[in-house]
C-alpha cells in the first residue's frame, strides 16, 4: 500500500467522485423536472392536483434513492484506498 | 481483504466468460448484429417516411410498438420480484440467480422505454414531454415511474456488484483501470460490508413498490380511457401479475441459456429451476384466474360494445392469437410444470418459452382488438404488421440480448461473493434460523395437586 | 363567453357529402392518395357514417364533437390538444409528438394522423389554415380560423359578433341546410333552440363526454315526401 497516491490512483479517484456527482445530478435533475411540471400545471390551471398528488409520492422516492446511493458512495470513497 | 485464492480456484467457472473470449461470442454478436441491423434499417425507413411504413391505420393507431412496450416493461419485473423478494425472504437458493435477474431488468427497461420513442410520430419532439409534460396524462405517470424504476434497478444491480468488481480488479489482470474505478475503493472491510448491506436491504424494500407502480401505470394507459375491454378496474393487478409471470419465464430462459453456454451446471442446478418452476406454475394459475374473471364479467354483462371485442377475440378475426395465448400461457405450462421431479430444467424451459410467447400475444390481444372495434359504424379494417414492425421487434430483442451478452463479458453473471458468502455463512445462518422456528426448550414444572398424566 | 356547437338534422341529410368536400377544401385536408386510402389512412375531419339495415340507410355526418369533457385532452402528454374557453377542442400541430394517445382515447374516432408527409405548402390551399407535417394528429376545429377572421372583421367594423358572422364550412356548404352552427349559450340562436328539440340526441351521451354536436333524429317522413 503506497503512502502517496499514484497518478493512476488519483485519476481513478477523480472518476469515482465524478460518477457519484453524476448520480446526484441525475436524480436532482429528475426532481427538478417534476417540480417544473407542478409549476407549469399550477400556472396554467391544468389539473394541478394531478401533479401535486404524483409528486407527493414520486419526489420522496427519488430522494430516498439519492440518499441511498450518496451514503454508499460517500461511505466507500471517504475511506481512501482507491487501489 | 480480498478473497483467498483457493476459493477463487473453486469458482473459476464464474471468471471464465470474462477472462476468455471464444469464437462463440463473436458469432453470437454477429447474429445479434444482423437482427439489430434489420431493426436499424426498419427504423431509419420509418424515421424518413413516417409511421405510414407500418401497418397502422385508422382506427388501429397502436399496434406492434405499443405491444412491445408493454411486453418489455413486463419482462423487467424479472429482476425485482425475484431478486428483491427472495433476498428479503432470505431464501438461500436465490444466490446464483439474483444477478442474472437484475441484469435482465436493467437492460430490458432501456429497450422497453425505447419502444415508445420508436412509436412516436415526431421523435424529434421527445423533449416536449419534459418541457410541457402534463401529469393528468398516464404517459407522464409512465415516464416518472419508469425513471424511478430504471434508477432504482440500476442501483440495485450495481450495489451487490461492487464486491465482485473488486475481485476482478484484484484478480483478473485485465481492464484493471475500469474495474478500479467501478469498485469505488472497495476493500471488504467490516464497515464497508455494513454500509453496503444496509443499502441493499433498503433498495430491496424500495424497489418492490416501485416495480408494482410501473406496470400498474402502464396498464393505466389503457384503463384510463373509456374504450370497451380497456376501461376495466382489473387492469392494474392484471398487468402486474402478467409482468411477474413473463418476468419469471424470461429469467428461466436466460438461466438455461447462460448455464448451457458457460457450463455453469454446478451453480444453476435443477433445484433452482424446480423452485422457479413452482413459482411459474403459481403465476400461471393466477394469470388464468384473472383472465377468467375479466372475460366472465364481460360476457355476463353482455354490453354490446364489450361483446363486439369479446367475440372478435373468441371467434372473430383475432381467434388465432387469442387461443394461442391461452394454450401457451395456461395449457402448456400446466402440462409441463405440475411434475418437476425429473427433467426440471427441460420442462421449465419449455414452459417458459411458451409463456414468453404467450404473454407477447396477450399484450397484442389487449391492444389491437379493442382498437379494431370502434363504437361508431366505420368500415371494417384489418391490421397487418409490415416488415418494418417485424424488423423493429427483431432489432429490439437483438439489442436486449446483445446488452446482456456484453454484461456477461465484463462482469460475473453469478455473484461470486454471494456464492462464497452462502458457503461460509449461509449454512450456519439457516441452521440458526431453523432453530428459532422450533419450540423452545422448557423443563416441565412438577404438577402439585394438578391432574397428573399417567404414562 | 360563447359556447360553439352544432345541430345536425338527420331528417335533412341526404348523404351527399358536400360537407366532407367543403371541409377538406377549407382546412387543407390532404388527399392521401389511392394507395394510402386502401391502407385505411384517409383523413376526413367530417366523415359521413353509413348504417345500412333492411328498412333503411342512415347517414350520420360526424365532425369532431368538441366535447365539453373530452377524453382526448385528458391523456395528451404535452398540451397539444386542449379545450379552449369557448368550447372548441384545439389541436396544436407544432407541439404534438404523435404519440396517438388522444386517438386511442376518442370514442368517436374523430382524430386523424398524418402517417406520411401527405402534402407540402402549395398554391391553391387555404392560406388561413396551417398545412400539417407528418407525424402529428389533426381533427375538426369547427373552422376556428373563420372565427378569428370574423372577430377581426367585426372589430374593424366596430360591432359585436352576430349570428351568421362565423359559420363552419360544412354548415355553409350543406345543400339541404341540415347543419346549423352557432353559439349554444345564446338562448336566442337557432342552434340553442334546435338543441332543445324533442328530437334532439347526442351520440355516446352515456359516456359522459358531453358532446356539443347534437343530432335531430329522423321523423316518420324520412326518405319519403
Amino acid at each position: 500500500m503506497s503512502a502517496r497516491p499514484s497518478e493512476v490512483d488519483r485519476r481513478v479517484r477523480a472518476l469515482q467522485w465524478a460518477i457519484a456527482a453524476l448520480a446526484v445530478v441525475f436524480i436532482g435533475g429528475i426532481v427538478t423536472w417534476i417540480a417544473h411540471l407542478i409549476r407549469t400545471a399550477w400556472r396554467l390551471g391544468d389539473v394541478p392536483s394531478a401533479s401535486i398528488g404524483i409528486s407527493i409520492v414520486a419526489i420522496p422516492v427519488f430522494l430516498v434513492l439519492l440518499g441511498v446511493i450518496v451514503s454508499v458512495f460517500w461511505g466507500l470513497l471517504r475511506d481512501g484506498g482507491s487501489r | 481483504m480480498a478473497v483467498p485464492d483457493a476459493t477463487l480456484e473453486r469458482d473459476a467457472a464464474l471468471f471464465a466468460p470474462i477472462a476468455r473470449t471464444g469464437r462463440g461470442f463473436y458469432l453470437t454478436v454477429a447474429v445479434l448484429g444482423l437482427a439489430i441491423l434489420w431493426g436499424a434499417i426498419a427504423y431509419w425507413t420509418q424515421f424518413n417516411e413516417g409511421l405510414g411504413v407500418t401497418g397502422l391505420q385508422q382506427p388501429v393507431s397502436w399496434g406492434f410498438y405499443v405491444t412491445n412496450f408493454v411486453f418489455f416493461i413486463g419482462i423487467s419485473h424479472a429482476g425485482t420480484l425475484i431478486s428483491a423478494i427472495l433476498r428479503l425472504s432470505r431464501a438461500e437458493w436465490r444466490r446464483p440467480i439474483t444477478r442474472m435477474a437484475e441484469v435482465i431488468t436493467v437492460m430490458v427497461l432501456f429497450i422497453g422505454a425505447g419502444q415508445i420513442l420508436v412509436d412516436l410520430g415526431r421523435p424529434d419532439r421527445l423533449f416536449n414531454v419534459i418541457r410541457y409534460g402534463r401529469y393528468q396524462s398516464p404517459l407522464l405517470w409512465d415516464a416518472t415511474s419508469i425513471s424511478a424504476y430504471l434508477t432504482a434497478s440500476m442501483f440495485y444491480l450495481y450495489l451487490p456488484l461492487i464486491p465482485d468488481i473488486a475481485i476482478l480488479r484484484d484478480r483478473l489482470g485485465k481492464r484493471r483501470f475500469l474495474y478500479s474505478v467501478l469498485a469505488m475503493g472497495w476493500t471488504g472491510t467490516e464497515r464497508q460490508h455494513r454500509i453496503l448491506n444496509r443499502a441493499i436491504a433498503i433498495m430491496a424494500v424500495l424497489v418492490i413498490p416501485i416495480a408494482v407502480s410501473v406496470h400498474t401505470v402502464v396498464s393505466f394507459v389503457f384503463s384510463m380511457t373509456i374504450q370497451p375491454a380497456w376501461h376495466s378496474s382489473i387492469f392494474g393487478p392484471y398487468f402486474v401479475a402478467g409482468a411477474i409471470f413473463s418476468g419469471i419465464a424470461a429469467l428461466i430462459v436466460a438461466m438455461a441459456i447462460v448455464r448451457r453456454i458457460y457450463h455453469l451446471q454446478a451453480y444453476l442446478k435443477p433445484i433452482h429451476f424446480r423452485y422457479l418452476g413452482h413459482l411459474l406454475l403459481v403465476m400461471t394459475l393466477l394469470w388464468f384466474y384473472l383472465t377468467f374473471a375479466e372475460y366472465l364479467t364481460g360476457y355476463y354483462g353482455n354490453e354490446p360494445e364489450e361483446m363486439k371485442v369479446f367475440w372478435s377475440k373468441f371467434t372473430g378475426p383475432f381467434w388465432p392469437t387469442f387461443w394461442a395465448m391461452l394454450a401457451l400461457n395456461f395449457v402448456v405450462p400446466m402440462a409441463f410444470l405440475v411434475n418437476l421431479r425429473n427433467h426440471a430444467v427441460g420442462k421449465t424451459v419449455v414452459a417458459s418459452v411458451a409463456v414468453v410467447l404467450g404473454m407477447w400475444l396477450e399484450r397484442f390481444n389487449i391492444v389491437v382488438p379493442t382498437l379494431s372495434n370502434p363504437r361508431l359504424p366505420f368500415p371494417v379494417t384489418h391490421y397487418w404488421p409490415t416488415w418494418v414492425e417485424w424488423g423493429e421487434t427483431a432489432g429490439s430483442f437483438g439489442l436486449f440480448i446483445l446488452l446482456y451478452v456484453l454484461f456477461v463479458k465484463f462482469f460475473p453473471i453469478i455473484s461470486i461473493w454471494e456464492i462464497q458468502e452462502g458457503r461460509e455463512a449461509g449454512l450456519k445462518d439457516v441452521e440458526e434460523r431453523l432453530r428459532t422456528y422450533l419450540p423452545d426448550d422448557t423443563t416441565p414444572e412438577p404438577a402439585h395437586g394438578r391432574a397428573r398424566v399417567t404414562t | 363567453m360563447a359556447l360553439w356547437g352544432m345541430v345536425i338534422d338527420l331528417d335533412r341529410c341526404t348523404g351527399c357529402q358536400a360537407c366532407v368536400m367543403a371541409c377538406k377544401a377549407e382546412n387543407n385536408v390532404p388527399a392521401v392518395g389511392a394507395k394510402e386510402a386502401a391502407r385505411g389512412r384517409t383523413i376526413s375531419w367530417m366523415h359521413v357514417l353509413v348504417e345500412e339495415s333492411e328498412e333503411r340507410t342512415r347517414f350520420l355526418p360526424r365532425p369532431c364533437f368538441q366535447c365539453d369533457d373530452p377524453p382526448c385532452t385528458k391523456v395528451c402528454p404535452v398540451y397539444a390538444t386542449y379545450r379552449n374557453p369557448e368550447g372548441i377542442v384545439a389541436q396544436i400541430y407544432a407541439r404534438c409528438i404523435g404519440c396517438r394517445f388522444c386517438m386511442a382515447g376518442c370514442p368517436y374516432n374523430a382524430k386523424y394522423f398524418n402517417w406520411r408527409s401527405y402534402q407540402q405548402e402549395a398554391p391553391g390551399q387555404n392560406p388561413d389554415v396551417s398545412v400539417r407535417p407528418k407525424g402529428v394528429v389533426e381533427k375538426c376545429t369547427f373552422c376556428h380560423h373563420r372565427l378569428q377572421k370574423a372577430r377581426d372583421r367585426v372589430r374593424a367594423e366596430r360591432r359585436e359578433l352576430a349570428p351568421g358572422d362565423y359559420v363552419t364550412a360544412c354548415a355553409e356548404a350543406c345543400p339541404t341546410r341540415a347543419i346549423t352552427f352557432g353559439d349554444l349559450s345564446d338562448a336566442g340562436s337557432d342552434v340553442a333552440k334546435l338543441a332543445k328539440s324533442p328530437r334532439a340526441f347526442r351520440v355516446g351521451e352515456e359516456l359522459g363526454t358531453k358532446p356539443k354536436v347534437i343530432y335531430l333524429s329522423e321523423t316518420e317522413a324520412h326518405g319519403r315526401a
